[in-house]
């Protein structure tokens, strides 16, 4: 999916550069495959995007600190495990059948790098049918790691616009 | 209208017809009349939760709650007391304080400057000179309107918006034994409830979001999901096999009671993740030094209570919950971890623990949200009327501690639950229980 050396031209930008070209088209593709797998509730599939070390936040407010502060999600790659692995139990009732998803994903930026990890962040609408419809929306940073060949999601925080609540059930993949 | 707003009317309704010892008319979910008296009698006329100490720790702070859908401003003065103050300008009504907690000694109205001191008094009123000396000889009665009554216990906060004709702690009566159970896991007796509330948007009835907490029937099929594919039960859910009761504690409140099959057991923290207690050096000294060893042993053995106190509060282990009704099919279910002050190498842990199992991504509390958004959709079928709750109704017994059945799945708490509610719709209640 990915070619590690379309990176390099990003990498050497200045930090926090947005390439004049746009977010690398590897890493556009790479998070938008990761928006379908979970609109799709392709858990599994969404699971091995992730890398070993890491990290699926949703604070209840952008300034919060996960270590006093308690988190709609915090997952570690064990914790994600056990959320797919929930989901695809066919007995998660609150996503039996999954939610009817749709997101949008757009004004992409490159917001830092480093030698291996890019991180990259955007506006995103979810448009979510279950009873009825729910509309969330927000913003996404994704840390995202070439290692090997490939691209891992190493983090995926997201920035709910009504973070501070009441939030509906959440329990597809946001 | 979409499919979820299920309320009906049912005219005038006579509450004393809709509850028995063993069953509940199902219009006690969706009555928009049974709602609206719910919250006369039992959220203006009762003690309800509405903050812990730790919220408001230093003169001045302040968090803003809403009770009965009116916005009340919870705030300690300088003298240190914690005030319950009616969240409206007393001139034409405005929102006075609009965040949900910061502190200041006063509150200003955006809309035409008047201002209130932290204790609730009338302190500033802008271009005076237009008012005329009537205006003036009132002008003292003109602050914020208090609360009848705020008490605390073991730092939960409660307030009776009238007078309430029992004292608080007439009202939680056999429940401070659980709210103890919870401050013996401190070593200052102190918890800390600040590291925020989860809002969950419930889309169901408030009394289904605090039935279900102390429903032991519901666990092995609502949340089969986890047992199945993450985790194995604590304990056995069969009841032949383990020491598990249900109890009715009188006054509404109730529990699911692990103490004695984790005292038979003999083990520390199976409540926590079954943790070594070598992973949490800092706290056990603190706790050994403070409690001493046995009962530091025993309070990690019995672990924190499960324990739901009427009409809005539940302690949820090592969580806090409390309801906020927003009509018949709409409840915020509002959740923190119960941290304890100094023990960072257990309250991260406890963080953890609450995502995984609370809030609306919860492994646990989304399935409940979802089964108690159906609920209201069945509730919607007219027939049967009635909800039954009639199991272990033939092997409860009464004891010193209330009523109590050795099946954790019997529906004592709902029994127990639906008695005291009609007692208080009804103007029925008579001692207290306990």
């Amino acid at each position: 999916m990915s070619d590690l050396t379309s990176l390099g031209a990003a990498a050497a930008a200045p930090a926090g550069a947005v390439p004049a070209a746009g977010v690398d088209p590897a890493l556009a593709s790479f998070i938008y495959t990761e928006a379908r797998l979970a609109d799709e509730a392709r858990y599994s599939e969404w699971e091995a995007l992730w890398d070993d070390d890491a990290k699926y936040w949703v604070p209840m407010h952008p300034d919060h600190d996960p270590k006093v502060n308690v988190s709609y999600i915090y997952d570690n790659r064990r914790r994600i495990r056990s959320r797919v692995a929930q989901l695809n139990s066919g007995n998660r009732h609150s996503q039996t059948p999954p939610s009817v998803l749709r997101r949008l994903i757009t004004n992409l930026e490159v917001v830092a790098q480093d030698a291996d990890t890019t991180t990259v962040a955007g506006n995103f609408v979810v448009y979510e049918y279950r009873f009825d419809l729910t509309v969330w929306a927000g913003r996404y940073e994704y840390r995202i790691r070439a290692r090997g060949g490939d691209l891992k999601l190493a983090a995926k925080t997201v920035h709910l616009v009504n973070a501070g609540g009441p939030v509906s059930t959440m329990s597809f993949l946001i | 209208m979409t499919e979820l707003d299920t309320s009906a009317q049912v005219g005038k309704v006579d509450v004393a017809a809709l509850v028995e010892p063993d069953r509940v008319h199902g219009s006690v979910y969706t009555s928009q009349e049974v709602y609206d008296q719910e919250m006369d009698r039992i959220f203006r006329n009762g003690w309800v939760f509405v903050a812990h100490d730790s919220e408001v720790p230093e003169p001045g702070d302040y968090v803003t709650r809403r009770i009965a859908g009116e916005p009340w401003i919870v705030v300690r003065g300088k003298d240190g007391e914690v005030r319950v103050l009616a969240n409206r300008c007393t001139h034409r009504g405005n929102r006075l304080c609009n965040a949900d907690a910061g502190n200041s000694s006063s509150f200003r109205c955006p809309y035409h400057g008047w201002t209130f001191s932290n204790d609730g008094h009338l302190t500033g009123v802008p271009m005076r000179d237009g008012y005329g000396s009537s205006f003036h000889a009132v002008r003292d009665a003109m602050g914020l309107a208090p609360a009848s009554a705020v008490d605390s216990y073991g730092g939960f906060v409660f307030a009776s918006l009238n007078p309430p004709a029992i004292t608080l702690r007439e009202h939680l009566g056999r429940s401070t034994v659980a709210l103890d159970r919870l401050l013996a896991l401190s070593p200052t007796g102190e918890l800390n409830l600040r590291a925020g509330w989860m809002k969950h948007d419930m889309r169901c009835n408030w009394k289904m979001v605090m039935e279900n907490n102390v429903d032991g029937y519901h666990a092995l099929f609502t949340h089969a999901s986890v047992y199945d594919a993450v985790k194995p039960a604590k304990v056995s859910h069969v009841p032949s096999k383990v020491e598990v009761y249900v109890r009715d504690l009188g006054n509404g409140h109730s529990e699911i009671d692990y103490a004695k099959e984790y005292s038979r057991l003999d083990e520390e923290f199976i409540w926590f993740g079954r943790i070594r207690r070598e992973k949490l050096p800092n706290y056990v000294a603190a706790m050994e030094e403070a409690r001493g060893v046995e009962d530091t042993h025993r309070a990690f053995v019995v672990g924190p209570p499960h324990t739901l106190i009427f009409p809005n509060l539940f302690l949820a282990e090592m969580n806090i919950m409390t309801v906020e009704p927003l009509g018949p099919g709409r409840a915020v279910a509002y959740t923190t971890p119960a941290l304890v002050p100094g023990a960072d190498e257990v309250n991260e842990k406890t963080l953890r623990r609450t995502e995984g199992a609370m809030g609306p991504a919860g492994f646990l509390i989304a399935d409940d949200g979802e089964i108690g958004a159906r609920n209201q959709l069945g509730l919607a079928a007219g027939s049967p009327e009635w909800v039954v709750l009639r199991r272990g109704e033939e092997t409860d017994i009464t004891d010193e501690t209330g009523i109590v059945n050795h099946d954790k799945s019997a529906e004592t708490p709902q029994r127990g639950w639906w008695k005291h509610w009609s007692q208080v719709l009804t103007g029925t209640t008579t001692a207290p229980d306990a």
